[in-house]
């Protein structure tokens, strides 16, 4: 039994269905990101797993209602969440560490999430991932048992994301539950031991990202752009692409070759397999199935060839 | 935390946040000034048979709090509603153990300190510019009282209306719609012989406040100085107690009313 179970959660908005039946569970000090577009139902889950929207179905943190679970053991982050913006960053902090006892030391805080520098600006005038940061460190004042993170690095450049995502990783070594939502696949795939996959208020995946990966993926695919033979500029005879990618399920297309399910340690051997017979190209590029992938494919929508990718001139 | 802690937190912070709002800050005092500039000073009110404005000044004095009392809290506590719940915060305070009367008895604090200092000018304006004259006696004091208690209603009635409207220009409008007929069908600036017989004057709170103040603040006199009895003979302490009981019951409505959920 997890600490966070919902059964069958549901929650409309007049003729809209928000959530449909959504059933998961979280155990102690895990991390579970929920992906999904606009729209998927992602906030609602969010809200109804705080008890801050209405739902049927069951929801129960360790036990009980969200409601009545001892708000000291909660952080949330709304997804459009704008503290007062003629407050500064540390006063925002100050102002909900006063809502607890026992809160998060402010200026270590402060300094977590990196706004140390500019912890006297207002609100209103910090950047939009410095804001985003000061709204992260105000659901991180009471080191909550149970951290609720509604898209927490939506608007924060590269950087700043990757420095939440450690901040994130520390607090979940430490034993903190984390739910968060997200569009950054990458983020899931980074951060999160189960990952959840939502569509039209649908859970349609929940189980670690390497396995759903490995279940809806599909296969590596090595694309050979500007392939000809030798210095003729024509297109390589079948006959010889037959006997170098023996093995190897293929397709030519214009100028672009593609091989299926190619391991990144046998790339180089077909690099050297296609020199020796003569053919060239301008480039090569290896993806392998992400996240994204798995999401397009439970989906039943087109697939992209935007995975992790390795790129090698020809 | 303690809930004075909570509270004192959750104080602090509207404090700051309205005081850095310039334009609200100037506004909050610029209106009691403009009040007595335009009814004390361009309008004057004189004794005549009858007809509007027709009181000694001193009498106005309960009206001019009233239009202070009524609208500041109701538009700003309203909006201060919408924004917060346009801003998430609502939603973000469910999960602290800030509670919603918590939050709604800071708001009411800070109004309270800002909206009793802006009394404090319009009456000083009033016996400096137009001459008023103010009864020192110890029931003078329970003026401070009944402004705290009328702000802090007016504040319930601004939150609840923030509750209930969609969006912080909804609030502002609603805000005027209830001011403005609150404050003429009364005896703020009518007098009581003039209102119909039918106006349900005692479910009003407002008339509470003005008879309250009224009572206190104005003592009429014949021109040589003699004091006149008032008639109705003014009941201040009964009217503080009938607006303690519509503060404390607007008070419960708005903790409830004040959004938690989605």
């Amino acid at each position: 039994m997890g600490m966070l179970v919902a059964e069958n959660v549901s929650r409309r908005y007049g003729e809209t269905v928000a959530l449909d039946g959504v059933s998961f569970s979280i155990s102690e000090g895990e991390v579970f990101g929920l992906v999904g577009p606009n729209g998927a139902g992602k906030t609602t889950l969010a809200r109804a797993l705080t008890g801050t929207t209405e739902y049927r179905g069951h929801v129960e943190l360790w036990g009980t209602e969200p409601q009545s679970v001892g708000r000291e053991r909660l952080g949330l982050l709304p997804q459009d969440f704008s503290p007062p913006d003629r407050l500064t960053a540390r006063e925002i902090v100050v102002f909900y560490s006063g809502l607890y006892d026992g809160a998060s030391d402010t200026e270590e805080l402060l300094a977590t999430v990196g706004l140390d520098q500019c912890a006297d600006t207002y609100y209103e005038n910090l950047s939009g991932g410095q804001k985003r940061r000061t709204c992260v460190a105000s659901a991180l004042v009471n080191d909550p048992d149970l951290l609720v993170l509604d898209e927490p690095t939506t608007g924060i450049d590269p950087a700043g994301r990757q420095a939440l995502w450690r901040t994130l990783q520390e607090l979940a070594a430490g034993g903190t539950t984390i739910f968060f939502t997200t569009h950054y696949m990458a983020e899931a795939h980074e951060l999160a031991d189960y990952v959840g996959m939502l569509a039209d208020g649908q859970l349609v995946a929940v189980d670690p990202p390497e396995q759903l990966i490995r279940q809806y993926g599909g296969e590596s695919l090595l694309y050979i752009e500007g392939i000809s033979e030798d210095e003729s500029g024509d297109t390589p005879r079948s006959g010889v692409l037959d006997t170098v990618l023996e093995g190897y399920e293929f397709s030519l297309g214009d100028d672009q070759l593609t091989v299926r399910d190619v391991p990144p340690d046998a790339i180089g051997g077909i690099a050297g397999a296609l020199e020796d017979a003569g053919v060239t190209y301008d480039s090569l590029t290896w993806t392998e199935p992400d996240l994204e992938d798995v999401y397009l494919e439970l989906t039943g929508q087109n697939r992209h060839s935007e995975g992790h990718s390795t790129e090698m001139e020809g | 935390m303690s809930r004075l802690g909570r509270i004192g937190a959750a104080t602090r912070a509207g404090w700051h946040s309205f005081l850095r709002r310039r334009t609200a800050v100037f506004f909050t005092f610029f209106f009691p000034v403009i009040i007595v500039v335009i009814f004390g000073g361009l309008v004057e009110t004189q004794s005549t048979d009858g007809g509007l404005f027709a009181e000694p000044s001193g009498w106005y004095i309960a009206g001019y709090l009233s239009a202070v009392v009524i609208f500041t809290p109701l538009s700003r506590v309203g909006s201060e509603v919408a924004r917060h719940r346009d801003g998430g915060l609502f939603e973000k305070l469910a999960t602290t153990p800030l509670r919603r009367w918590e939050w709604l008895l800071a708001q009411t604090l800070v109004n309270t300190v800002l909206i009793g200092l802006a009394s404090l000018l319009l009456v000083l304006l009033l016996v400096v510019g137009t001459g008023a004259n103010l009864p020192m006696t110890p029931e003078l004091l329970l003026a401070v009282p009944l402004v705290g208690v009328g702000v802090a209603l007016f504040c319930a009635v601004g939150a609840i209306l923030g509750s209930l409207v969609e969006s912080q220009d909804g609030v502002i409008a609603a805000s005027n719609g209830i001011a403005i007929p609150l404050l003429f069908l009364s005896e703020a600036f009518v007098a009581r012989d003039m209102l119909p017989d039918w106006l349900p004057l005692a479910a009003s709170p407002i008339t509470y406040f003005v008879r309250g103040v009224r009572g206190v603040t104005y003592e009429p006199t014949t021109s040589d100085g003699t004091v006149l009895t008032q008639w109705p003979e003014p009941t201040p302490y009964a009217d503080l107690l009938g607006l303690c009981l519509f503060a404390v019951a607007l008070f419960v409505l708005a903790a409830v009313a004040l959004p938690r959920t989605d």
